[in-house]
């Protein structure tokens, strides 16, 4: 009963996933949903070290721009299928996070932040002038994508459905991760760490270990999702891949939808993704400025954010615990 | 043979030597005292023992095994445990969470853990408390809350940083009475301490340091008629 | 040899600058140990009050210091009294993310109003450069090191001369005496943010003539920024002033001897080997 009560959100949560493109023909509807997912994963990444850790990085664009590079280069360069080179893109960015989080969690709280910053901006800098691997600032163009045939039809890579498919099972990835974790030891562990990383170690957690694994997982993530966009949108160049723009995004996501939940960064993504295209028709890049101005109201007035907001309620009226 | 031994342990920042030369022992089942003047460098032997500060140089040893250049989360599963001097709670939990883990420490498996913070709680008497946030405690059930999170921890050895600090006088004999318990049940004590009434009471040994070097040890009551600790708490021209 | 001593002389010109935005957030960081991630904007909004002073009033943007760095100071002021005050409290994580909102919000409003092209600030006298020794030196360029320099030294008076100035210094040293001696904190808050603020702006006119400017600046000129006070330890004024000629020379002799594509990547990497080894800065006067 009590398993049954703690599956029985994400069984549904799956269902609608699945129901949703047997439903819904529409393909600008679809590419929203595929963006509202993709969001999904990248904030639940950052959230994982963000949110749980407390752990703010600012430079989460890089870890997104390694999955993004390896994916494709991969694909152009050695021929491998997206199934196959998504998730080695996570694996690099995980391999890449463990050399950043060995030098910047030397540093704490805020200084942690900037050392984040400095790394994306040098990983930006490098895919603009590292031109023999990168393609430089001209970038990277998918033309034609592999074929697939799945029980035989085969899969029409014009339509939406197929990366649909691709987004909801990453989605399921990173929130079945996340849901793992707030549920585990090492979450436990994060929590202190994020409350106070003294005290953590003085009662035996090894916080280096701790924050590097969760670092990894939260690059494998990031990259994953870098992986996505690279065949999704068939095209990486530095600026599109690596800004701090995007690293901002995705702590606008964790931030709005809830600090350290798990159904957080799915609220902040749908959130992320109704202001962006709501206001595009009005104005371009307008968009930033409610990310901005979101993100000031919900710290003064909602710190735990939408979702979290949503589970104290519920929570309350369960009568604690 | 001694629990902890402490060897020509000696510590400098830039130039200044905040521990010199230090050299004491502790034996299982007493409790230790270690007092001296403000600035004496008591914390700082604490946090060299649990290794939040390296040494410059000198020994630092657990049942004969060294302990030095550990980092704080290794030196606590060796089973040295610490409380903080300014409380060190993880403020946004509850008081069970808070207990719980450092319970994991032994017990990786939550409801494990979780029985085995219960019990700790009950110890130290916050039992009544378990579901207030860490942050709302008084100052007297905070420091409750640091011994707890410092015993579910299950350690040989317990190292107390003025766990008396700032209370009142019947708090006081309420955690003098606690340490007492803590010794009963088997820990080991060092005490870092100014309420010197209640060191001198329940102390077996005390180790008195000043800038940094040890000037004098032995029962507490013969310890306080030496001239050097005299001079060091109330000034030499008092004494001469 | 010429080479050399040009992209020295020009290295501490912008880096006196850099060291004027510096110590903005360094100010603020010692007194309230918050850092300000719209500190950039600051800079931004002071160029473009330099640019809309001369395009619209005629205004030499050099004589329009003097309208901008009193406003920017109230701007400051009133940032923290209405939309900082009740955050801090809340811890240095929640901060750090208001002011990476509030970073958000004014680039993107600016860009808005004033459109993402590139403007310049073309000055009568900017044209031919004075030369010195033989080393070619831009004229505002260097009107704005001279100014830069005087604001420091007023800065500096100010802090060690006045009252309220070494409230500052008490608070920046140790909070708690502060309070203890009767400084009123919330009084050294307010203005040592508008301090802050007026700084950058201050600074975002001077550099006007000399840089591009368009809305999005405040980004580059931040990371700067951080590289600056990092070089010379948070919290520290003499340090940023190090800090930031410092870098202007690093990223000067840099584009010249290394790689002009990887200028900025000199100051990151060289940021991040400070934060990693010394992390109280390199001249050891921070924390």
């Amino acid at each position: 009963m009590k398993l049954a009560r703690r599956f029985l959100p994400a069984l549904l949560g799956v269902a609608a996933l699945a129901a949703i493109p047997l439903v819904v023909k529409n393909s600008f509807f679809l590419h929203v949903c595929i963006l509202v997912l993709m969001w999904t994963v990248l904030g639940a990444a950052w959230n994982v070290l963000g949110g749980f850790a407390g752990q703010v990085s600012f430079g989460h664009a890089a870890l997104f721009a390694v999955g993004a590079y390896t994916t494709i280069i991969l694909y152009l360069k050695g021929g491998l299928a997206p199934w196959w080179g998504i998730p080695l893109g996570g694996l690099a960015a995980a391999v890449v996070s463990l050399p950043i989080g060995f030098l910047c969690f030397r540093l704490r709280g805020p200084y942690f932040s900037l050392s984040t910053l400095a790394v994306a901006e040098i990983v930006k800098l490098v895919a603009l002038n590292w031109e023999s691997v990168t393609a430089g600032s001209v970038g990277y163009l998918i033309t034609s994508l592999p074929p697939l045939s799945i029980l035989g039809a085969s899969v029409n890579w014009e339509g939406k459905v197929p990366f649909y498919v691709a987004a909801a099972i990453l989605t399921v990835i990173a929130l079945a991760a996340t849901g793992w974790l707030r549920s585990s030891r090492i979450g436990a562990y994060l929590v202190a760490i994020r409350e106070n990383e003294d005290a953590a170690e003085a009662v035996g957690i090894d916080t280096v270990r701790t924050k590097a694994l969760t670092f990894a997982l939260s690059a494998f993530l990031a990259g994953m999702g870098g992986g996505f966009y690279a065949f999704y949108f068939r095209y990486v160049d530095p600026d599109a891949v690596a800004g701090i723009g995007l690293s901002m995004e995705m702590v606008f996501i964790a931030v709005v939808g809830g600090l350290g939940t798990v159904g957080g960064p799915l609220v902040g993504a749908v959130f992320l993704t109704a202001v962006a295209e709501l206001v595009r028709e009005r104005f371009q890049a307008g968009h930033l400025i409610f990310y901005g101005l979101f993100m000031m109201l919900v710290i003064r007035y909602m710190p735990e954010g939408i979702w979290g907001r949503v589970r104290k309620i519920i929570d309350g009226k369960k009568g604690g615990s | 043979m001694a629990l902890l031994e402490v060897e020509k342990l000696t510590r400098n920042f830039g130039g200044v030597c905040a521990v010199s030369n230090l050299s004491f022992s502790v034996t299982e089942g007493e409790i230790l005292g270690l007092i001296g003047p403000n600035g004496a460098g008591k914390t700082t032997v604490f946090n060299l023992v649990t290794g939040f500060v390296r040494p410059t140089s000198g020994a630092i040893r657990l049942d004969g095994r060294s302990v030095v250049g550990l980092r704080p989360h290794a030196v606590a599963r060796r089973g040295i445990a610490r409380t903080f001097q300014i409380v060190k709670p993880f403020p946004g939990l509850s008081v069970r969470e808070n207990v719980t883990l450092a319970a994991f420490l032994r017990h990786p498996a939550r409801p494990e853990a979780e029985a085995a913070a219960e019990k700790v709680l009950e110890r130290v008497g916050l039992s009544p408390r378990v579901n207030e946030l860490a942050s709302q405690l008084t100052l007297m059930d905070q420091k409750r809350l640091e011994m707890a999170k410092a015993l579910a921890t299950e350690p040989r050895l317990v190292l107390l940083d003025e766990p008396m600090g700032g209370l009142n006088a019947t708090e006081v004999d309420v955690a003098s009475a606690l340490v007492q318990r803590i010794r009963e049940s088997g820990v080991t004590v060092v005490l870092v301490e100014h309420v010197m009434k209640a060191i001198m009471r329940i102390s077996d040994r005390v180790v008195v340091i000043n800038q940094g070097e040890k000037i004098a040890e032995g029962p507490p009551a013969k310890v306080v008629e030496e001239p050097e600790v005299l001079a060091a708490y109330f000034g030499k021209k008092r004494v001469a | 040899m010429e080479t050399f001593a040009q992209s020295l002389v020009s290295g501490v010109l912008t880096g006196a600058l850099y060291a004027m935005i510096g110590i903005g957030l360094t100010v603020v960081f010692g007194v309230m140990k918050i850092i300000n991630l719209a500190h950039g904007e600051m800079v931004m909004l002071g160029m473009f009050g330099a640019f809309w002073g001369q395009a619209l009033w005629h205004l030499d943007p050099f004589v329009s210091l003097v309208v901008w760095t009193p406003l920017m100071f109230v701007v400051g002021m009133l940032t923290y009294r209405f939309l900082l005050r009740k955050i801090i409290p809340g811890g240095e994580l929640n901060t750090l993310l208001y002011t990476a909102g509030l970073s958000l919000l004014i680039a993107n409003v600016a860009l808005f109003v004033w459109k993402g092209d590139y403007r310049t600030i073309s000055l009568s006298y900017g044209m031919t450069p004075v030369r010195p020794f033989g080393i070619a030196i831009a004229v505002p360029l260097a009107i704005a090191f001279g100014l830069a320099i005087a604001i420091t030294v007023a800065l500096w008076l100010f802090l060690s001369r006045t009252n309220l100035g070494r409230a500052i210094r008490a608070t920046s040293q140790n909070p708690e005496a502060a309070t203890l001696m009767g400084v009123d904190v919330e009084r050294v808050a307010v203005v040592t943010f508008g301090l802050g603020t007026a700084l950058a702006g201050a600074a975002g006119v001077l550099l006007a003539p000399s840089l591009y400017l368009y809305p999005t600046v405040g980004e580059l000129l931040l990371v700067k920024c951080f590289v600056i006070v990092v070089l010379g330890g948070l919290g520290s004024v003499p340090g940023a002033i190090a800090g930031g000629i410092l870098l202007g020379v690093v990223e000067s002799l840099g584009a010249v001897y290394v790689s002009a594509t990887y200028k900025d990547g000199i100051g990151f990497v060289l940021f991040l080997a400070v934060l990693l080894y010394r992390p109280s800065g390199l001249f050891g006067v921070g924390k």
